[in-house]
């Protein structure tokens, strides 16, 4: 190592420490009142950024325990990207396998929900091709794929995910809390399209074959293919009018062969 | 009488989310708005839309906040590969970021950890040179040249010092052809921090050692005195303290006007505050 590499090495040294110090989970006793001020902007960034990203979770926890949990986060998943927008995938497994949550079991998927939302709410923007549904006549279904809008995902949940959201994002309307804990009580899970409405991300609920539908879409079928995956019960036309009703489709595209 | 609005040519804002509406639709006279890059690296969305909007009527100038210039372990291709996408659909009038480090490996061969924060490098020849590197690619691959922020910094290497923190800027825009944005503020920050006999005299021997030409704009901003950690903190929540407007009166006597820059990022008051503080400015810049 010539003697400018050597001094380089030695910067990463100083930093790296300087990192591990923000990065561990208590600050030493001896830690200065910058090395706090860091950590303190640390946490405050986290508890924005996952408070922005999980509004359910938040909602679900309280807002003093959400900040806890989010400073918590912040130190076992630091993130790895200079835009705290795109932190947060590892929170549903980290939820989910949190000892003090064990009460919680569907937080991990009201989370999963959030993240889902906010990436959707940060796809690119589209334009729905209305002329490409004129391909769904005149041609194969076999030679048929349709794209689905930019930010559409699908979530399924042992747990009644669209209530509990609808719930908390209706400030305070009981009813909607009613539904959600009756459901939860049943044991009612609910699968979910996640697609955006203008520049909001919204949620419908979504039956079985629907989701098998979907999910074949997503992974490349045609619509023929797509159509076998959905099984019995599967109707193309209700799909179509909840899909263009719900903004989940941007195109029919012909693929030649 | 109502006071006359001054030239505001040189001097912008901070755009920021609880004053999108009354800007975009009242379009107070400024010279141009910032906003930091990072919140604009998404694919689409609403927060795009908006800065298509304030484009469409203000000169934009993009500060990032995430490159971690400074960092040994070099950029992240992602992020510069975002920031370039963004300059490319804003057309910003000015790039800029901070002579900082925020990115490395907390743990030898752990994943890269991003801080997301402002952390300060040692002034150092090697710190320097890493510095320069990065600004350097940076620049190439925007084909345009940034300005780089001084911090207000709440640590220091102290035993490991070789240079001061004038020739470290001095040395990174003249090797790296980077102009360099003066954070009056952040001088004031640290000259507080330091303990400084007269902060406002440290501060104007600061601008005093800066040659004239390197810099590009300036940023003003209010700062905190934090009980609990017993420092001073660059918060940009408040209004420009009385001597932070007298070092700004002294940079542009010795610079002449340069585009300036009200930051109010925490507690954003009412717009027609911040517009106050912008007319502040503008008014220094034309008595200057």
């Amino acid at each position: 190592m010539n003697g400018s590499s050597a001094c380089e090495a030695a910067e990463a040294d100083r930093q790296r420490d300087l990192l591990a110090r923000l990065a561990a989970p208590r600050a030493d006793a001896a830690a200065s009142p910058g090395l706090q001020a860091y950590r303190a902007n640390a946490h405050a960034s986290a508890e924005r950024a996952l408070g922005s990203a999980c509004p359910t979770v938040r909602a679900l926890l309280g807002a003093e325990d959400f900040a806890h949990l989010a400073r918590e986060y912040w130190h076992a998943h630091p993130p790895q990207r200079g835009d705290l927008g795109e932190w947060g995938a590892a929170l549903p497994e980290w939820l989910a396998d949190h000892e003090a949550l064990a009460t919680w079991p569907y937080l991990a998927d009201c989370a999963r929900l959030d993240l889902a939302l906010h990436r959707c709410e940060r796809a690119a923007d589209a334009v729905f091709d209305a002329a490409s549904l004129a391909r769904l006549s005149g041609s194969e279904p076999t030679q048929l794929h349709l794209r689905l809008m930019p930010g559409v995902q699908l979530l399924g949940s042992r747990w009644p995910l669209e209530s509990i959201h609808a719930a908390h994002a209706a400030g305070g309307d009981e009813s909607a809390f009613d539904i959600a804990r009756e459901r939860l009580q049943q044991g009612q899970g609910e699968a979910v399209v996640i697609a955006r409405d203008g520049w909001r991300g919204v949620v419908q609920c979504i039956d079985a074959p629907g989701m098998a539908f979907m999910q074949a879409l997503v992974r490349g079928a045609d619509l023929a293919q797509a159509i076998d995956a959905a099984g019995e019960g599967f109707d193309f036309a209700d799909w179509l009018a909840a899909a263009l009703r719900g903004r989940w489709l941007q195109e029919v595209i012909l693929v030649e062969r | 009488m109502q006071a006359v609005t001054p030239d505001m040519a040189l001097t912008g804002i901070g755009l920021r989310q609880p004053h999108y509406r009354e800007l975009l639709e009242g379009r107070p006279a400024l010279g141009f708005v910032e906003v930091h890059s990072e919140n604009f690296f998404a694919d689409g969305g609403a927060t795009l839309a908006v800065l298509d909007a304030a484009r469409a009527i203000y000169a934009v100038s993009l500060h990032g906040v995430g490159l971690g210039l400074g960092s040994a372990a070099g950029l992240d291709p992602w992020h510069l590969d975002r920031l370039a996408r963004l300059a490319q659909r804003v057309q910003p009038v000015r790039i800029s970021d901070h002579a900082s480090f925020a990115r490395g490996h907390a743990v030898s061969g752990g994943p890269v950890l991003h801080a997301n924060d402002l952390l300060p490098v040692a002034f150092t020849q090697a710190a320097l040179d890493i510095m320069v590197r990065n600004v350097m690619q940076v620049q190439e691959r925007l084909r345009r040249g940034i300005l780089v922020e001084n911090l207000a910094a709440y640590l220091s290497f102290d035993d490991a010092v070789q240079i001061s923190e004038v020739d470290f800027l001095v040395g990174l825009c003249r090797r790296s052809g980077c102009q360099l944005l003066l954070d009056v503020n952040n001088l004031m920050v640290n000259a507080l921090n330091q303990r400084a006999a007269d902060p406002l005299a440290a501060c104007c021997d600061f601008i005093d050692a800066l040659p004239p030409g390197l810099i590009g704009e300036i940023h003003l901003a209010g700062y905190c005195e934090h009980s609990a950690f017993g420092i001073v903190i660059d918060d940009h929540g408040s209004r420009v303290r009385g001597p932070v407007w007298a070092a700004y009166a002294h940079a542009l006597r010795r610079f002449g006007p340069l585009p300036t820059l009200i930051e109010w990022d925490t507690d954003v008051p009412a717009l027609a505050v911040l517009l106050g503080e912008a007319h502040t400015a503008a008014r220094l810049q034309a008595a200057s």
